[in-house]
């Protein structure tokens, strides 16, 4: 075959490069729509009238309205003065420490609320399981003003909640605006995450390793405990870990469904911004991104050393949801997943239906079709310079399949590149992750001042805008989750699997692509629905880099549609909700549940 | 608080708008004294001889399903003129521009609508250069009411004004008369507010400051807040929840019986309330920018603005009130949409140097 020959030689050749090119790509984008704009914006934390300094940082250590009893102690007040309220356990009443504090409560609900919904989804076999499985992250694509709306009409005096409790001689339960609603609608968000990620774990526990405990007589909740709860903590660990650092840097969902007594971190960059106080808001976006990263890198430690080798799956064969025989070892789960949906029915399904009415009703209570009448009249009537509702819907849909297209070869390079062993890997781990944990308002005033404004070097200036620019920067949000959900997994196969087919003459490319990554596949999937959720969610980056409202977004439809009413806003989101609904399916179906290994 | 290093970047090339990707320009590029673009998003073209005007706005003017002056405004000024008008809106409003000032990315718009006292404030705090020209010779200035004037070096026109103030379901509650009854633990637990995050949350703390003074603006604060006040981020976010009935008094605007009867609502469930016969005023201007490529044109829409019937329409759009004596508003709306007998407001002069200290005193009595 003389004419395959030359081509054979190409092929190889863009195979043996592909990891180091794909690693070149990954690094320009990142720099360029990530490090660059956030680091122009943080220096300026660390210049104040020209020289350098890091005063900023101490002034907010030792102001006590940021970081209360530690501030004081800081400042210099005597320990015993300090020590008897630094030692309670109130509700810290300082941002830093109140931002800290609700973000643990937050986490602590999210991980109750998530696991049982991955061990229902990864051990029993029941009609719609599927369809479930695919839209568990729903919640995360939502605008928070829509969960707020979706809260208020759920949770509010006489909501179905309360009427519900009502109905048993309970409640009402008064949860708005406070503490509790912030940490529940957090739950909403991150509950999924947590369950996502500890389902894509529990897909890639290999039965035969059971099975082999069961032989030696190990009984099943010793197999559980042994065998497969060792396999789950890191998942359920890395949920709570990214959960942890998203609602240390929550903003709207405390503007819209607590009261402004529970201030933030990033409620006050949000503040320092609007005043131009870049410094200020820098340094402090600083001190809150250090404690998420210290955060996320003592669980990329402990990740490390999770390692148990795995020569891959096959899954766990599921049982039936209606118990097969009466006994207690039967009922007990079901009847714990009984009580466990009812929760899970109130606190996620009764929110999006509560929207889904209030997209359908008047402020009086009575049905309309008013909202959705709206969307159709601006498709149709809607002057060239209104957000139309179509062009929203097709921009979200191709942002989202052309960040596929971006993230997945960049968080499987990465995963790849973080897994090797080399000095400092966590570190550069770490490095990479930082777009999970960077304020978002910091993202957005570097975009701005750097590639929406320019880029200047020498008399030139370099603008980056419209749709490629939003898909890279959609790319660079989300292509953590990839490495997230898929670096575990390289890090547990056997290195010999690499190994030998190197030996028989494959690429690395070549390899990864046979034969790691269909091992790993639950961790791919789970990775796809992740960045296709951020980038259908990403509001503030495309706003900013769209060069016109043609190619703005379904968020920005939904915020441009906000009225005094929010009705039709409302009627937008339902449109989201769809729309990225069965995207999801889609995602999910083509993803398979399992890809066989090549071996 | 200490001012930052900017880049100022004299000599820095301007910026055209761009399709694709990137963009590289160069120093003779210069897309200030004509469009270099073919995009459409840069309105200095003069494709057929006529002339454009390019109008920044906030996005709500163009947008917002309940108001939503835009398309009148444009359809009225280019049968006027001949001219074709182009909105930009950008999401950080005027903050925007005087972001790309300080970083010496060019303004491709020749005037914006809407701005704030607030706005003028932080311009000449964050600008050492003007961004908005003084002193544009309009006719029919001398219509606009006295008082609406904010700016004392005469670069925005004001062009319409809100008011804000307490709007309260009368079924369910009866509001108070003065602050001093608001402050009453069984006032202050029906009412939501908003953080000064906000336009209106803005106003209504400022409102504060005009009646309690710097020094005790905080303990009225302190005693709403105690009385049980709830406090929200945004606008919609807290009309939203009064809607849904979470409390029966929000802080809003004085037309809110404009919407509510456009929706068929029952007016005793919106009713306004002036605390001590007042209400904050909210005038937005027009002021036209320095860089702009037809100054002329502009000056043009901003007489436009100033006529009666436009003044009266756009009002009614945008359920405001209008800004000049002459304004032509039609007898229902007069009769839903409330004016103060005493409208209060601070000026330009009030405002610079105290407005950030009196917002971060806030967050620190209210947060901390």
């Amino acid at each position: 075959m003389s004419s395959s020959g030359p081509r054979r030689t190409v092929r190889d050749r863009v195979e043996r490069r592909a990891l180091a090119v794909l690693a070149v790509i990954t690094t320009l984008l990142l720099v360029g729509m990530f490090y660059y704009p956030v680091g122009a914006v943080f220096r300026e934390a660390f210049i104040v009238d020209g020289r350098a300094t890091l005063g900023l940082f101490l002034e907010f250590l030792r102001d006590p309205f940021y970081f209360g009893d530690l501030a004081r102690l800081l400042r210099g007040d005597p320990l015993r003065e300090v020590l008897p309220s630094l030692l309670s356990f109130e509700r810290p009443s300082s941002i830093v420490g109140f931002t800290a504090y609700q973000a643990f409560l937050s986490t602590i609900l999210s991980v109750i609320l998530g696991v049982p919904l991955a061990y229902l989804l990864a051990r029993y076999e029941f009609r719609g399981r599927r369809t479930l499985r695919s839209l568990t992250i729903v919640p995360f694509v939502l605008p928070s003003i829509l969960v707020a709306v979706g809260f208020r009409a759920t949770f509010s005096t006489n909501g179905p909640v309360n009427t519900a409790l009502g109905f048993f001689g309970l409640g009402p339960v008064e949860l708005l605006f406070t503490l509790e609603a912030i940490v529940i609608a957090h739950a909403f968000y991150n509950a999924p995450l947590v369950a996502r990620v500890t389902l894509a774990a529990w897909e890639s526990v290999d039965a035969s390793a059971i099975e082999t405990a069961r032989s030696l007589g190990a009984g099943p909740f010793r197999a559980f405990r042994d065998v497969v709860a060792p396999q789950l903590y890191p998942s359920v660990l890395m949920g709570a870990t990214l959960t942890f650092v998203f609602t240390f840097g929550t903003f709207p969902i405390v503007l819209a469904l607590g009261d402004a007594s529970l201030m933030t971190v990033e409620v006050r960059v949000f503040r320092l911004v609007e005043r131009f106080d870049y410094a200020e808001a820098a340094a402090l976006a600083i001190i809150e991104l250090a404690i998420s990263l210290t955060i996320l890198y003592a669980y990329l430690r402990y990740e490390a050393k999770q390692t148990m080798q795995s020569r891959g799956a096959r899954p766990l064969p599921r049982r039936p949801l209606r118990p097969p025989a009466l006994t207690a070892r039967e009922l007990v789960p079901r009847i714990g997943l009984g009580i466990y949906s009812v929760v899970a029915f109130v606190l996620f399904v009764v929110p999006m239906v509560s929207l889904v009415i209030a997209s359908l009703t008047t402020d009086g209570g009575s049905w309309t079709l008013d909202n959705y009448r709206f969307l159709l009249e601006r498709q149709v009537e809607g002057a060239a310079f209104q957000v139309q509702p179509w062009p929203a819907i097709r921009n979200s849909l191709l942002f989202g399949v052309a960040t596929l297209a971006v993230a997945l070869p960049m968080g499987i390079t990465v995963s790849v590149l973080t897994t090797r062993h080399y000095r400092g890997r966590k570190v550069v781990d770490v490095i990479a992750m930082a777009p999970l944990a960077v304020s978002g308002l910091i993202v957005g005033l570097g975009l701005l001042r750097g590639p929406v404004f320019g880029i200047e070097f020498g008399g030139y200036r370099l603008i980056i805008g419209g749709a490629i620019a939003i898909v890279a920067a959609h790319a660079v949000a989300a292509y953590p989750f990839v490495v997230r959900t898929v670096a575990p997994g390289l890090q547990n196969l056997d290195p010999r699997l690499v190994e030998s087919a190197r030996s028989l003459g494959a690429s690395r490319a070549r390899a990864l692509v046979d034969i790691e990554l269909p091992l790993v596949w639950p961790g791919v999937v789970a990775g796809a629905a992740f960045v296709f959720a951020i980038s259908i969610g990403e509001f503030s980056a495309t706003v900013l880099l769209a060069t016109g409202t043609d190619q703005f977004t379904m968020p920005i439809a939904i915020e441009r549609f906000i009225g005094r009413r929010l009705g039709p806003a409302t009627a937008m989101g339902v449109v989201l909700l769809v729309v990225t609904s069965l995207s999801f399916i889609v995602i999910d179906r083509l993803g398979g549940e399992q890809r066989n290994g090549g071996l | 608080m200490r001012r930052r290093q900017y880049l100022t970047a004299a000599g820095a090339t301007t910026v055209a708008a761009l399709a694709g990707c990137a963009e590289l320009q160069t120093p003779d590029d210069n897309g200030d004294d004509t469009g270099t673009d073919d995009t459409g998003d840069d309105g200095t073209t003069t494709d057929n001889g006529e002339e454009t005007l390019v109008v920044s706005t906030y996005s709500s003017f163009l947008d917002a399903p309940s108001i939503g002056p835009g398309e009148l405004v444009q359809e009225r000024f280019e049968e006027a003129t001949g001219a074709t008008l182009e909105w930009e809106a950008p999401d950080g409003q005027v903050d925007h521009y005087i972001q790309r000032a300080q970083d010496g990315a060019s303004i491709d718009s020749d005037l914006y609508l809407g701005v704030t006292t607030e706005d003028l404030v932080r311009v000449d705090d964050e600008l050492d250069e003007p961004l908005f020209a003084s002193g544009p010779s309009v006719s029919g200035r001398d219509d606009i009411i006295e008082g609406l004037n904010f700016d004392p070096e005469d670069r925005a026109i004001p062009f319409n004004t809100g008011y804000i103030c307490p709007v309260y379901d009368s079924t369910e509650t009866e509001a108070p008369e003065t602050f001093e009854e608001l402050r009453e633990a069984d006032h202050a637990d029906n009412l939501i507010a908003q953080d000064p995050g906000s336009t209106v949350g803005l106003a209504f703390m400022l409102h504060t400051v005009y009646q309690y003074g710097e020094d005790e603006y905080l303990d009225f604060w302190a005693d709403l807040q105690e009385g049980g006040t709830t406090i929200l981020g945004s606008w919609e976010d807290s009309y939203d929840a009064w809607l849904g009935g979470e409390a029966p008094m929000v802080i809003s605007y004085s037309t809110d019986q404009v919407f509510a009867a456009q929706d068929g609502a029952d007016l005793d469930q919106h009713q306004i309330r002036f605390l001590d016969d007042q209400a904050y005023a909210n005038p937005e201007g027009m002021a036209v920018f320095e860089q702009a490529d037809n100054p002329g044109l502009a000056e043009q829409f901003l007489e436009f603005m100033l006529t009666p019937e436009i003044q009266g329409e756009v009002a009614e759009n945008n359920v405001v009130f209008p800004a000049t004596e002459t304004a032509e508003l039609s007898e229902d709306y007069a009769e839903l949409a409330h004016e103060p007998p005493e409208p209060v407001t601070f000026d330009y002069d009030d405002l610079v140097g105290n407005i950030d200290e009196w917002i971060d005193q806030w967050d620190r009595e209210i947060a901390g």
